[in-house]
Order: C-alpha cells, then sequence, then structure tokens
C-alpha cells in the first residue's frame, strides 16, 4: 500500500498534479515564516529601542534612595543595573554662572541605547560606552558658549571644581517631560558628595536602571510593583516612548492582519488546488474501489500523500522564509536605523505549524470527498460526491482560520469579530456574483458568437463561476484593503510629525521677556507657537470635596491621568490652542470677562470625575482660586506642542505671578541661536527634543518599510490564489473548448470566449472587491486602526480594471498553450 | 455463484421515481458464461453494476458464491469482496492515467497487500501480447492495448467472476475479435464466470447462455448450445 502511495505520489509530482498544491503550501508557509520571523526581529529591535528611550528596559525612579532589596532581587534574577541621581543645580565659572539639568551616572549607565559624546561643541561626535570617570564632568554643547568656556576648563559644582573633559551630545534618556529642563552636566556618581549639593529639602530623582531578559524583567515588575512606595514609580519601555507608542501598536496590528491575509489567502489556494486534486483523482479511487480497495485503504493512501506534501512544504517553506527574511535584511539593512537582534527559533515554529493546519483544514475536506467517490463512476460519469462534504469542506477552512486567527491574536473577540464579518461579506458578495452572472447572461443574448459563447459558458457553470468570481474577488479585495490600509497608516505617521514641527520647548519666560522672545525668534526666522502663560496649581476640591490624592502609582504613571491634589501647569487662553477640539460645553468668547470658567481635558476630567458645571478650587502659590467647568476638551499628545490639561478663562489668573512657555522648530543650522536666546534671557529654560523626534522619525521608518515588505508577501499569495483558482476551472473549460474545436470552432473563437470569459470574471470580481474593500477599509480604518476615513473613489476604478486585467493575463496565458494544441491531445490530456 | 432475487432498482430523477429494474431473479452457477442482451436503455448496465456490488438495490438480495450477501453489506465489506472475488473489464477501459500498463495490472494485487505482484502482472502482459509495452502509460496505447492491459488486470487477481459491460464497444470489430478471443480464453483457462453485456449477437453466441432484457425485466433466456428459446 505504502508502495502504491509513493508511486501514485511520484507520478503526480510528474506529471505536475502537485505543483500548485506544494506551491500555495510553502507560500503559507514561508510567508507566515519571513513575517513572523521578520516581525520578531523588528518588534525586539523596537523594544531595544524604546528601551534606549529609559536606557534601559525598567527604571524605578524616586524623590529618595530606595531599600536594598529591590537591587538585591534584581542581583537575583540575573538583571544588570545602573544608578543615577539627577537635580538642579547651579554651575558657576568666575563671575557667570547657569541653571543646569545635572545627572550623577555609574561606570554602568547607560543599559540601552549609547551616549555620544566629542571633543568640541556643536560637532559630531562618536558612541562611548559609559559616562565621565570620577573627576571631570561631561556638558551639552550649548553650555560652553554660555558660560564661556572651551573644553577642558573648570566648572564650579556646589562645593566642588571639576574639568569639562568632553562634549555630551546626545544622552539615550533625555527624552521629553519638564523635569529634564534645563541644559545637562554629567558627573560620576562618586563625585557627588564632594558637590555637598545633596542636602536634606534638595529636589532630586534617583533613577535605578535594569535590564535584561523579558521573563526575568516580568518577574521583577510583578515583585517590585507592590513593593514600590507612593512617591516611588517603575517605568516600562513602552511608557518610556508614549509617543512611538501608539504607531508601535498600529504597526504591530498591521503586521498580525498582513500575515492573516496572507495565511487565508494562502489557505484558499491550497483549498482551491486540493479541490481540483481531488476531482482529478475522482476516477482513480472510483476504479481503485471497483479493485476493491476500502475506504480505509483510500484514507491511508492519501493520508500518507497528503502527509509528504505536508512535510516537504513545511520544511521547503520555513527554509525559503528563513532566506527571503535573511534577504529582505540584507537588503533593508542599510536602510534600518537600528541592528536587528538575532531571531529566535519560535518562528519556524509557527510557520510549519501553520502549514499543517492550512493543509489539515483547507485541504482534507476535498480528499474526504475522494473517499466517498462512488465505483459507479466507472460505470456512469455523472456520479457526483454527495454535497454534504462541500460543507465539511467549508466548515474545517473556516474553523482553521478561526484557529489561526485567535492563534496569531491571541484576542478571541477581535477574532470572532473579524472572522464573522469576514462571512457576511462573502455572503453578500456571493449573491452579487451570482446576480453578476444573471446579468450577464442577458447581456450576451444581443452579442456576436465569442461573447454568446463566453457567457453562455459562465451561466451554465454558474455556480462554480459565482463562487470563482468570490475567489478572485476576495484576493483582489484583501490586496486593495491592505495597499489602502497601509498607505493612510503611512500617511498618518508621516503627518504626526511634520516637517518643521517643534522641536524646542522654552519654559519659565518672564512676562517681561515675552516681548523680546517674541521679536527675537521673528527676527532669526524662526517659526514659534504662541506663547502661553503658565503657572503651577493643584485641584484642592471638586464641588466642595475634597480631591483625594490617588493611591495607584502605576496607574498615573501609565495613563496620562494626573494625580487629583498634586500640581499641574495651569494656564489661560481666549483661544482653543490648536488640535485641541471641544467634546463637551463650549468654549468661551473671544473677549469673556466674568467669573473665572475652565476648560479640562477629557481624560483627565474622567480619571478625576469632573463634569461640566462643577465647581473647582484650585491652590495657587498659596492662595485659592475657584472656577466653573464650562467644557471638555481633547488633546492630541504627540504632536509636540504645548499642551495643557486645565486651561482657564482670560484674566482668571491675572493677579497670580505667572511665567510663559512656548515652542518652536529650529533646523540643525539654527541651533545657535538658541545660546542668543538663552544669554539674552537666562531664567529662561529650554528643553531640546530635536533628538527624540530623529528617534521617533527612525522608528517610523522601519516600521514603514517592515509594512512594505509585508504587502509585498501579501501580494505574492494573492497572485497564488488567482492562479489555483484559474487553474482550478481549467478542466472543465478545456474540456468544452477541445469539444468546440473538434466541432470546427476557430482558434481565434475559442481563444477570444476565453478572453471575454476571464475578462468578464476579472472585472466582477474587481467590482465585487471595490465594494469589498471600500466597507472593510471604512470599518478597519475606524475600529482598529483609529484613522479619519474617507472613501476611495479611486477604488471602483482600479478594482475592476485590476481584475479583468489580472484575472485576463492569467487565464488566457494559462489557457494559450491548451487552445494551440489539437483537440486530440487535449481530450487525451484530460481523459 | 451469483443468485440474483427479487431485485428493484429505483432512481429519483427530475421527472420523479423511474424504475429501471422491475425485479429481476437470476442465477448463474459456477463457471458458467452468460451474455445479457437487449435494447440500449434496457437496464444491462444497471443490472451489472448490482450484481458486481458496484452499487446497491433498492430492494431484493445478491448473492455472490453461495454466502457472500451483497445486500447485506456496507461499502467498505462490499469492497473486499470486490478485491476477492470480482474482475472487471468495462467499455471504457478505465485504466489509472497515471500509472505504466505493468503498474496496473499490479494494482489489485497491491491493493490486497501481495508480494509478488510484479512477476505475476509481466506474465498477464505477457499473456495479452504486450510485453514490450510494459513501461507505457495508457495514453500513449491503442484503445486495443488498453482494453488487452484491462484484460490482464482483470484476470491478474484471478477472480472468480469477471464481469464485462460491452468490452468491445469502442473498438473497431478486428480488435474486437481479437479481445473477445482473449477474453474467452483466458476465461476457459481460469475456469472464471463470467457476465458478459453485449450487442453483438456473435459474440453472445459464444457464451454459455444469454439473458435477454426489456425495459428492466428479464424478457427471457436464450441456451447458446440449444439454440432456441425457453420461456
Ligand atoms: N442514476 C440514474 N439516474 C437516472 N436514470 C438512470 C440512472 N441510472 C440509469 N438510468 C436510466 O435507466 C435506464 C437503464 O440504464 P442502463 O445504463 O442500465 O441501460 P443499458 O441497458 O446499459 O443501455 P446501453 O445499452 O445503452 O448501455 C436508462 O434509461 C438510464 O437512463
Ligand atoms: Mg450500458
Amino acid at each position: 500500500m505504502l508502495k502504491l502511495a509513493f508511486k501514485l505520489l511520484l507520478r503526480d509530482w510528474r506529471a505536475g498534479e502537485l505543483t500548485l498544491l506544494l506551491a500555495s503550501l510553502i507560500v503559507a508557509v514561508s510567508t507566515v515564516t519571513t513575517i513572523t520571523l521578520f516581525t520578531d526581529r523588528l518588534q525586539r529591535a523596537l523594544v531595544l529601542e524604546s528601551a534606549s528611550f529609559i536606557a534601559a528596559d525598567r527604571v524605578i525612579s524616586s524623590p529618595r534612595p530606595i531599600a536594598n532589596e529591590f537591587m538585591e532581587k534584581a542581583t537575583e534574577l540575573g538583571l544588570t543595573q545602573s544608578r543615577t541621581l539627577s537635580f538642579l543645580s547651579m554651575a558657576f565659572v568666575q563671575n557667570r554662572s547657569q541653571f543646569t539639568a545635572v545627572k550623577a551616572v555609574d561606570e554602568n549607565y547607560p543599559l540601552r541605547g549609547r551616549l555620544i559624546a566629542g571633543p568640541a561643541p556643536f560637532e559630531s561626535g562618536s558612541p562611548v560606552s559609559q559616562g565621565p570617570v570620577p573627576g571631570e564632568v561631561w556638558m551639552e554643547s550649548r553650555l560652553f558658549p554660555s558660560l564661556g568656556l572651551s573644553p577642558g576648563d573648570h566648572i564650579e559644582l556646589g562645593m566642588a571644581s571639576f574639568p569639562a573633559t568632553r562634549v555630551l551630545l546626545k544622552e539615550p534618556d533625555r527624552g521629553g517631560g519638564f523635569s529634564a529642563a534645563g541644559p545637562r552636566i554629567l558627573m560620576n556618581l562618586l563625585d557627588v558628595e564632594a558637590t555637598k549639593v545633596v542636602q536634606p529639602g534638595s529636589r532630586l530623582t534617583y533613577r535605578y536602571l535594569f535590564a535584561g531578559e523579558p521573563q526575568q524583567l516580568d518577574t521583577f515588575e510583578k515583585w517590585a510593583g507592590p513593593r514600590l512606595a507612593d512617591d516611588s514609580r517603575l517605568i516600562g519601555a513602552r511608557e518610556g516612548a508614549q509617543s512611538v507608542g501608539d504607531a508601535l501598536q498600529r504597526a504591530e496590528s498591521f503586521l498580525l492582519l498582513g500575515g492573516l491575509l496572507g495565511v487565508v489567502l494562502a489557505g484558499v489556494a491550497i483549498a482551491l488546488s486540493a479541490q481540483r486534486y481531488s476531482t482529478r483523482h475522482f476516477d482513480h479511487v472510483a476504479i481503485l474501489k471497483t479493485l476493491g480497495a476500502t475506504p480505509v485503504n483510500i484514507d491511508s493512501l492519501f493520508f500518507f500523500i497528503f502527509m509528504v506534501i505536508g512535510l516537504t512544504a513545511t520544511a521547503v517553506g520555513s527554509l525559503v522564509g528563513y532566506l527571503m527574511q535573511v534577504g529582505v535584511i540584507t537588503v533593508l539593512g542599510p536602510l534600518i536605523p537600528v541592528e536587528l537582534p538575532l531571531p529566535g527559533v519560535k518562528p519556524i515554529w509557527v510557520g510549519m505549524i501553520t502549514g499543517m493546519i492550512c493543509l489539515l483544514s483547507f485541504a482534507f475536506p476535498p480528499l474526504q470527498k475522494l473517499r466517498s467517490a462512488d465505483p459507479m463512476r466507472v460505470i456512469r460519469r455523472d456520479v457526483e460526491p454527495s454535497r454534504i462534504n462541500d460543507a465539511l469542506a467549508y466548515l474545517a477552512g473556516g474553523g482553521g482560520t478561526l484557529a489561526l486567527m485567535w492563534w496569531y491574536s491571541g484576542d478571541l473577540t477581535l477574532t470572532l469579530l473579524l472572522f464573522s464579518g469576514g462571512l457576511v461579506v462573502a455572503a453578500v458578495l456571493l449573491l452579487i456574483a451570482y446576480w453578476f452572472i444573471h446579468s450577464g447572461r442577458v447581456i450576451g443574448m444581443q452579442a456576436g458568437s465569442s461573447w454568446r459563447l463566453a457567457l453562455a459558458g459562465m451561466q451554465r457553470r454558474g455556480r462554480e463561476n459565482a463562487v470563482q468570481i468570490l475567489t478572485f474577488g476576495l484576493a483582489i479585495m484583501l490586496l486593495l484593503v491592505l495597499f489602502l490600509v497601509r498607505t493612510s497608516l503611512i500617511k498618518e505617521w508621516q503627518n504626526q510629525i511634520p516637517e518643521n514641527a517643534p522641536n524646542h520647548f522654552a519654559l519659565n519666560i518672564l512676562p517681561g521677556d515675552v516681548a523680546s522672545i517674541r521679536s527675537l525668534l521673528t527676527a532669526n526666522d524662526v517659526k514659534a507657537q504662541p506663547l502661553y502663560p503658565m503657572i503651577r496649581g493643584g485641584i484642592r476640591s471638586i464641588n466642595g470635596k475634597t480631591a483625594q490624592a490617588r493611591k495607584d502609582n502605576r496607574q498615573a504613571a501609565q495613563g496620562r491621568a494626573p494625580r487629583a491634589s498634586s500640581g499641574r501647569s495651569l494656564t489661560w487662553s481666549s483661544q482653543l490652542p490648536p488640535e485641541n477640539e471641544v467634546v463637551e460645553g463650549a468654549w468661551w468668547d473671544d473677549d469673556y470677562v466674568g467669573p473665572a470658567l475652565v476648560s479640562i481635558e477629557q481624560d483627565y476630567a474622567t480619571s478625576n470625575a469632573i463634569r461640566i458645571g462643577d465647581s473647582l478650587v484650585f491652590v495657587i502659590e498659596g492662595r485659592e482660586l475657584s472656577a466653573e467647568v464650562s467644557n471638555i476638551r481633547t488633546v492630541v499628545w504627540n504632536n509636540l506642542q504645548p499642551n495643557f490639561y486645565i486651561i482657564l478663562s482670560p484674566g482668571s489668573l491675572g493677579d497670580f505671578p505667572s511665567t510663559y512657555m512656548t515652542s518652536f522648530f529650529l533646523a540643525p543650522g539654527q541651533k545657535l541661536v538658541l545660546n542668543e536666546l538663552i544669554r539674552a534671557h537666562p531664567t529662561m529654560t529650554v528643553l531640546e527634543v530635536d533628538a527624540l523626534i530623529e528617534q521617533i522619525n527612525s522608528i517610523i521608518t522601519q516600521v514603514s518599510l517592515a509594512i512594505e515588505f509585508v504587502s509585498v508577501l501579501i501580494l505574492a499569495s494573492g497572485a497564488m490564489v488567482l492562479l489555483a483558482s484559474v487553474q482550478a476551472s481549467m478542466d472543465e473549460r478545456m474540456r468544452q473548448f477541445a469539444i468546440l474545436r473538434t466541432l470546427g470552432a476557430s482558434q481565434r473563437l475559442v481563444l477570444g470566449s476565453l478572453s471575454i470569459e476571464f475578462l468578464a470574471l476579472g472585472f466582477f470580481a474587481g467590482l465585487l472587491a471595490a465594494i469589498g474593500a471600500e466597507f472593510t477599509v471604512f470599518m478597519l480604518e475606524t475600529q482598529v486602526f483609529d484613522l479619519i476615513y474617507s472613501p476611495t473613489l479611486a477604488l471602483w476604478v482600479v478594482g475592476p480594471l485590476l481584475g479583468a486585467g489580472l484575472i485576463g493575463v492569467i487565464g488566457v496565458a494559462a489557457t494559450r498553450s491548451l487552445v494551440s494544441q489539437s483537440p486530440v491531445s487535449v481530450l487525451r490530456e484530460l481523459a | 455463484m451469483i443468485k440474483a432475487s427479487e431485485v428493484r432498482k429505483t432512481v429519483i430523477t427530475g421527472e420523479g421515481e423511474l424504475t429501471i429494474l422491475k425485479g429481476i431473479n437470476l442465477e448463474i452457477n459456477y463457471g458458467e458464461s452468460v451474455a445479457v442482451v437487449g435494447a440500449s436503455g434496457s437496464g444491462k448496465t444497471t443490472l451489472l453494476s448490482l450484481l458486481a456490488g458496484l452499487d446497491t438495490p433498492t430492494s431484493g438480495r445478491i448473492c455472490l458464491d453461495t454466502d457472500r450477501i451483497l445486500t447485506d453489506m456496507d461499502e467498505e465489506a462490499r469492497a473486499r469482496v470486490r478485491a476477492d472475488l470480482v474482475g472487471f473489464v468495462f467499455q471504457t477501459f478505465q485504466l489509472l492515467g497515471s500509472l505504466t500498463a505493468l503498474e496496473n495490472v499490479m494494482l489489485p494485487a497491491e491493493l490486497r497487500g501481495e508480494a509478488s505482484a510484479q512477476s505475476n502482472a509481466s506474465e498477464f502482459l505477457a499473456r495479452v501480447g504486450l510485453s514490450s509495452r510494459e513501461k507505457h502509460y495508457p495514453r500513449q496505447l491503442s484503445g486495443g492495448e488498453q482494453q488487452r492491459v484491462a484484460i490482464a488486470r482483470a484476470f491478474a487477481s484471478s477472480p472468480k467472476i469477471l464481469f464485462a459491460d460491452e468490452p468491445t464497444g469502442n473498438l473497431d470489430t478486428r480488435t474486437g475479435e481479437i479481445i473477445i478471443d482473449l477474453l474467452f480464453s483466458l476465461n476457459a483457462e481460469f475456469a472464471t464466470t463470467l457476465v458478459l453485456v453485449t450487442h453483438d449477437e456473435r459474440i453472445a453466441d459464444r457464451c454459455d447462455r444469454s439473458i435477454v432484457m426489456e425495459a428492466g425485466q428479464i424478457a427471457g433466456a436464450i441456451s447458446s448450445n440449444e439454440d432456441q428459446m425457453v420461456c
């Protein structure tokens, strides 16, 4: 039996019966393998990259030293550790002084990301493995001109004096956050004591950095979280790079979705080619049965054949997937700004298991049909397999898809939603396909002979053709969807950080300086946002009830929700800031005068249970101010503009001493304007986020690349489906046309009618695809990716044309050689 | 050897029920050769397929080899009976296109898991005069040659009963004669019970007796030897 199976397998292979099935399966496996390998590596790279935003994988930040048990636990888990201490301090050089943000680091810093230092201010430097040695400090470029120093000169910090030996050009965890105000001095942790700046009551930030394997980190996080004091918080890589977080999340969903589409497409191709394989072996089985083969014999025969196919395909597919991924990375390597870590073994398994599931759910049902082949078929050709098995085939294919989707996404609700949505779309499209075919015949009645032949043919095999249109349509639709979503995702990311977005923030601007800063920026051609007044203040009570300090530090660190009573930056404005949107209530008039009103950001309002009409009491500089909530507003947080949770109406903060803030864009060449600004207004603090923006841009570039790449892979799967689908219908068509040829139809008539049939099929399929794609893109963009949807009119032109073109070309190319053969050889081929 | 009693076959068609066989009773003895003749559409093929267990009757009882009651068996068991007892020769040859002539002949033995399949098959191919075509695929053979391979395949499994449905229907007269000669000589040699559907009177004459089908019923039997009608 095994020998027979092997013989049949070998013969089928030589006769090309298995090529398409094997190819579809290999495409499925290699697509999944490549995508998972690539995403796996990219994800590791991105985690590393976002880890560099906090210079570690996890950070505990605290205003005082934390207990030793944390470090002991980390050591026990094999995590590497580092410590930093940040404080604000005056730096003196003879008669000049400057307020600086000092960070003292140990020899392990940074655990992730790189320090870049150089010999001269404002020039390029090179990565260094650790910070300054004891007895030396490094300073940011602009501190040199503002203190009138050259590298090597001494500065005084507190009670000690240090030579500023190198220029600090980049530190990984410089990040945003207003606490990082002031130009940076980097020093060694061992020198802090000598400065004597650390006194009881000084504002200090201790940061404990940890890095290691994800599993150990998770364990550590679970262990440390509940043990932390109220004023300490644990920060993960994700939270450290919030502005990238959204983009990353969307990219992940996209890659996931792309992988899924690839598998479903390949699955359909597998089902189609298995279907063809089984119809072509129907007679085989019938003959075998008349010769006494039992259903069990047949089962084991084809089980063996399919196991061999499955194993070959998974092996070859994994290898191809691996090589493809290596190739892609070699090609894209120079474009990917970070070094990609080596992939794990898991993606290989994912690919193999996917291949087996695909084979089982998509290929076995058509095979099951084989076992039921009636030996009567040997005598009467019209004996067909029972219909129940068809239902089984769909059920199994659906089940397999569902299982794979669930496995990939790990989210049952999303899976069920997507899946049932897909079913509904498919059902509706099938109905429309039937209708197309019907109206096709009505048109065909009045047409010439090629047309009549083609459309009559379509009508005659109505059921098969409707299914085929649906298959073509779905494949084209998925490709269109992918393309559209990809385009809007990438566009959205590029918009997110528009060119010339503000990359510097200026804080602590005294009211007296506002006018001169404004003119200085204008004089230097710097594009700046309006200057907003800013004052620290906290909410004391809401509707007379004292606001509770919220216990949950983790939550406060993760979400953007602050603790209600803690200090916040307040501002007032007559106009709604750009990219803010009032969602409840109304913004006050430009010329509003009257009792204080306040506008609250939506998430802040929700998490603190603040509603329109509530009366809030603020404490500002020890005095109280009460204001009524007049509107709730949404804010685009990652637009890198001054954003506020709380905005008061004009005049309400009039008596309070406030400072101003703004943000502006400096091109690399304009960087020296900073010095001028700071020299003229020494009290002002400037926050440089240009490095951060660069980092975000680099991540977005990587992610976009990944998406382009996945799209190409899916395209391959789509082409596979089209090919399989054309192939699947070929026998029937060829038999018909061979008979026509025998009856004397000219080659031109046959070819013409074939082309028309394929073009028409493709056209209808493309039209279906446009309908489906429009709907799916609408759902995806609004529900999954949170993008703004706008209909794509081009789709309705591109879809049908693409369909007609693709199917027409593939169909005619596949049939051409057969049409030019003599009808006898075609009939013999098909016998 | 073969016993059918009150065998009826009804099929559901678009226009309602169609009764193809209306109560067939027959008995065929061991080693006998029987021709089934009758007009086209009279139900010959249907009867043959029921007797061979390729299909099941709507009612009635069919029994092969005295104790194998086909009508009480499931598909699995009928397949086993076919493997043990029955050989086929069809009008359309029914060779597996993906196997060579030799492999086609080996097929039944392989299905039974027999070891000496190959030499046995070679021998039978030689018997039908196709030694030189062992490695050829069916599509490289003429119709007559294909039918000879089919006959070799049928006899290679040494069946007790051979069913043949218009074995010469697709062949010219001359080739048909060669095939029939071959069939009868092998039949005689192996003492096989032969049931043969044919339109050709000369072929029917070579059988021990003929059964005449008419509109789903046995209209009569002709014993070839005596050449007279027995009613
Ligand atoms: N499954 C079926 N469905 C409908 N009609 C059937 C079916 N099987 C057989 N018939 C009909 O039963 C009748 C007998 O068919 P059968 O093939 O047995 O005839 P036959 O005697 O072998 O004819 P021929 O000499 O032409 O081969 C025919 O009219 C045929 O159309
Ligand atoms: Mg017949």
